[in-house]
């Protein structure tokens, strides 16, 4: 299990600003092993989207990925042509991006959708055979056949998510990227999406990486979280371990925000507000808003390092 | 249907109202958006009472109703005794004095081309709140106070250099200096980080308990109305399923929706993980679910005979006026 399939090692992404460079993600490292279910929580603007458009490369102006490496099975994409990454997208890691329910084709119906994304990556197959199949992978995500020759419009939002995880998967990738991807769902419906994904990325044998700001819906899916804070890793550990005991003073403020329907409790916020990514502020980023910060915090920028077996933590309160 | 005893004139009162979308010339198809709702919130006793549900549920139907933005098809709303539809243009307006408007999108309210003060400004001459600069000056400092902003850090500013919690308790503080004494908040902080909500959801609660104001709190987020409201109901395709003390409701719900609704909200925990897989049938998710009986028969698990053919009306299923619409409880 713990074999890695996807390594990040000090992935630098800005967005270049008249006022200077943007730095979404400033030198990340990840690892996601094979078969499992990693999450990456954070709140808006920490870079998470960010980190997910661009492990697939598709990082646009006035964005560019700076610096670090991306290796997937020991290929670093960085390091591809535009063609060789063209071929990997769909076939060794697909993308279920941010609101893609709402990206479908309204004029063309979903089966001729799915046969295009098998056609533009590389997928060899004749119309005939891709039927076959796609009517398959409508069934993987619990829709029915007829789903192949409906448009849009006629499905329900859920069902529309439903046809994007199809879409994503129709090359069985090795890793699958979901940005919030049941994010404008209703809860019951939020329920349904969440267990399909689970289902289908079990039966592929797939690991997924599920982008999201909802840590308890997180909870239900994930066994390792990387929680994020204005472009940098604060803390990744395995998701029993997260809730139960956070390490990192925003990964416990976090969860200490999280409303419950089980007990009522006074709702912790985080005092201040996330940095401005142009001036980020010095030491630890997150020094302002840490209610233990230290002199050193103010100055230095914390390791990020495995404090605990298994557990990755930056910051200064673990050295 | 209240269980808190009150016989004074409702602050707000609001009896039967339906909401018929699509009903017009030609026009064969309709759909029910609210369907029979009754309410009545009291002045002497300021309230929070969420109004929940998902999407199509009808919530913000009712808080368009409310807003008088768009007219019920039957039903009445009545404002301090008073029918909304009936008033003269004096009524009106002290109405729209009186109650005020939070809505989901705290980008959206603002024109970018104004600083943020242009909000303060545009209630306070519109209302007549201040003689002098000063004292407008006055009204807008203490306002941001109570919602925890600085003035000196804000007025100024043009609304992109603020971030969303920001700017929604600038919408916050701009409807209290018209000193509300009803706030219909629709969802207020889904488009807020959860680190920022927290602080918006207390404001709440804070104006509540020291200025007397009363919320109608549209949501679909369970677990921030159980947090802070003290009443609640929950809609589902525009009926109300359930209602009553909001701890009661999502403590120990009775009807088989608002079963499913609580029980899919995700727990924070992966030890506590959704109780088991649940399908919804193809003729559900493409919405040509049975309109005649209940609204939830094709969904139910103790769907019965009778649950087809008429929609049931609300039974007492607990204290504190605890009423569920479903025919277990006949």
């Amino acid at each position: 299990m713990s074999e890695h399939v996807l390594k990040v090692e000090n992935l630098k992404v800005y967005y270049w600003t008249d006022r200077g460079p943007i730095k979404a993600v400033d030198g990340i490292d990840l690892e996601v092993r094979k078969g499992e279910r990693f999450g990456i929580v954070g709140e808006s603007g920490c870079g998470k989207s960010t980190t997910a458009m661009s492990l697939l490369r598709l990082i646009k102006q006035p964005g560019s990925i700076e610096q670090g490496r991306i290796v997937l099975d020991g290929d670093d994409l960085l390091q591809l042509d535009d063609e060789a990454m063209r071929a990997a997208r769909w076939s060794r890691i697909s993308l279920i991006p941010q609101g893609s329910m709402n990206s479908l084709n309204p004029v063309i119906k979903i089966g001729s959708q799915i046969t295009d994304a098998v056609v533009a990556h590389g997928g060899s197959v004749a119309r005939a055979d891709a039927k076959a199949r796609i009517t398959e992978l409508l069934g993987m995500v619990g829709l029915p056949a007829r789903v192949y020759n409906m448009y849009p419009h006629e499905l329900s939002g859920g069902m529309k998510q439903r046809v994007c995880i199809a879409m994503a998967i129709v090359l069985q990738p090795r890793v699958i990227i979901a940005d919030e991807p049941t994010s404008a769902l209703d809860v019951v419906v939020q329920r349904v999406v969440t267990q399909t994904l689970i289902k289908v990325q079990e039966s592929l044998g797939a690991s997924l990486v599920i982008i999201g700001h909802d840590m308890g819906l997180l909870a239900q899916l994930v066994d390792r979280l990387a929680v994020m804070y204005a472009g940098k890793v604060a803390e990744v550990s395995p998701a029993e371990e997260i809730y139960k005991d956070p390490l990192h003073p925003y990964t416990q403020l976090l969860i200490g925000s999280i409303p419950s329907v089980k007990e009522k409790k006074h709702l912790e916020g985080i005092p201040g507000l996330p940095p401005t990514l142009l001036e980020p502020p010095s030491g630890c980023i997150f020094h302002p808003r840490c209610p233990h910060a230290t002199e050193q915090c103010s100055t230095e920028v914390p390791e990020y390092r495995e404090v605990r077996p298994g557990r990755m933590v930056a910051c200064h309160l673990f050295n | 249907m209240d269980a808190h005893v009150n016989t004074g004139t409702p602050l707000l009162e609001v009896r039967n109202l339906t909401k018929i979308f699509g009903r017009g010339i030609g026009r064969g198809h309709e759909t029910i958006a609210l369907q029979d709702f009754s309410l009545a919130l009291y002045d002497d006793q300021p309230m929070i009472t969420a109004i929940a549900g998902e999407s199509g549920s009808g919530k913000t139907t009712l808080a368009r109703l409310i807003l008088d933005f768009i007219q019920p098809t039957s039903g009445q709303i009545l404002w301090r005794g008073q029918n909304l539809h009936k008033m003269s243009k004096k009524e009106l307006m002290s109405y729209r004095h009186e109650c005020q408007a939070v809505f989901q999108d705290p980008y959206a309210a603002f024109n970018p081309f104004y600083r943020v003060d242009h909000i303060f400004h545009m209630a306070i001459t519109e209302f007549k709140l201040a003689r002098s600069r000063d004292e407008a000056e006055k009204i807008v400092d203490e306002a941001l106070e109570v919602v925890g902003l600085r003035p000196q850090e804000i007025l100024g500013k043009y609304p992109h250099q603020l971030s969303g919690g920001q700017r929604q308790r600038l919408i916050v503080a701009r409807a209290l200096l018209l000193k509300p004494r009803l706030i219909v908040a629709d969802e207020p902080v889904s488009m807020i980080d959860a680190s920022l909500r927290a602080m918006i959801l207390d404001i709440m609660l804070k104006l509540k308990d020291e200025f007397g104001i009363s919320f109608l709190y549209i949501t679909h987020d369970l677990s921030t109305a159980y947090q802070i409201s003290d009443r609640i109901f929950i809609l589902y395709e525009g009926s109300v399923t359930e209602t009553g003390d909001a701890t009661g409701v999502i403590g120990n719900p009775q009807h088989p929706y608002t079963q499913l609704l609580i029980g899919s909200v995700p727990t924070p925990d992966p030890t506590l993980k959704w109780a088991e897989d649940i399908e919804l049938s193809a003729d559900e998710e493409f919405g040509k679910g049975d309109k005649a009986g209940c609204r939830f028969y094709s969904r139910c698990p103790h769907s019965m005979e009778e649950c087809h053919l008429s929609p049931p009306q609300l039974y007492e299923v607990g204290e504190d006026g605890h009423y569920a619409s479903c025919y277990l409880y006949k």
